[in-house]
């Protein structure tokens, strides 16, 4: 399965990006590249909706840590949206659930970034 | 479950786009074993953690192939992924997660956590072997 990666913006700096399908050695590029290009476009409070994501590795976490340092450098912070309980779980294992905000729903990461439901 | 001794064998070019080929082949391995979907899920996220590895420890610019290897046992699955690239120093992969917060390094992490049993002999320029097992909880 492929990796879809669709983004919005829903406020000045902040957009919402739903990952969908497989993130994994050969598709993670993908999400890189669309990360990278919304920072450097200015949005700096991400959004990342994983609710529709069957598959992730250690690749997509480190895009995912990465850019998570790239955004808290430039102010701004990168939360996450509703991961399944396998995605969760590799999270867990590596304690990443220590760094990122998960939220259940999209509206509560809003909320917590002050950006409105 | 009885499971007769089984072993299937499979090779892959050593490119990203195989990955998803050889974490699917595995599952579909151990799927006729009696594995639950979350067991299923660890062996599938350890496949493709091993043969990442040996993706990103490949020599570059050579054709290689990384060999994976499964053993269906008695209680349990033996999985062996071997490649012929650089090798590395498992030695210097962290076992447990520390408070640095790093891009990379998670992927051995992953493959002790999901599996029951690691094992990796690596040796600079000398290849890697990833022998894993996981075992059926019934």
């Amino acid at each position: 399965m492929e990796l879809q990666v669709k983004w919005r913006e829903v406020g000045k700096g902040t957009a919402v990006m739903d990952v969908s399908g497989e993130a994994d050695l050969y598709t993670t590029p993908k999400l890189k590249e669309r990360v990278v290009e919304l920072i450097e476009a200015g949005y700096t409070r991400l959004v990342v909706s994983l609710s529709s994501l069957d598959y992730l590795d250690s690749t997509a976490l480190g895009v995912l840590v990465g850019s998570y340092k790239r955004v808290r450098e430039k102010g701004g912070t990168l939360v996450l949206v509703g991961p399944r309980p396998r995605i969760r779980k590799v999270f867990e294992i590596t304690r990443l659930v220590n760094v990122f905000d998960i939220f259940d729903t999209e509206e509560q990461a809003l909320d917590s970034l002050g950006a409105g439901g | 479950m009885s499971t007769n001794p089984a072993r299937v064998e499979l090779r892959i070019p050593s490119r990203p786009e195989f990955v998803g080929v050889a974490r699917l082949a595995v599952s579909a391995v151990a799927s006729r074993m009696d594995f639950d979907y979350e067991s299923l899920d660890d062996i599938k996220l350890a496949v493709g953690e091993a043969c990442t590895n040996a993706i990103q420890h490949a020599s570059p610019g050579q054709v290689e192939e990384i060999t994976i290897c499964c053993q269906m046992e008695e209680g349990r699955l033996v999985i062996e992924v071997l490649d012929r690239g650089l090798g590395f120093d498992p030695a210097g992969c962290p076992k447990e997660p520390d408070t640095e917060l790093h891009s990379h390094g998670y992927g051995l992490l992953l493959i002790q956590a999901l599996m029951d049993e690691v094992e990796c002999k690596s040796s600079p320029g000398g290849g890697t072997l990833v022998r894993m097992v996981k075992r059926l909880s019934r």
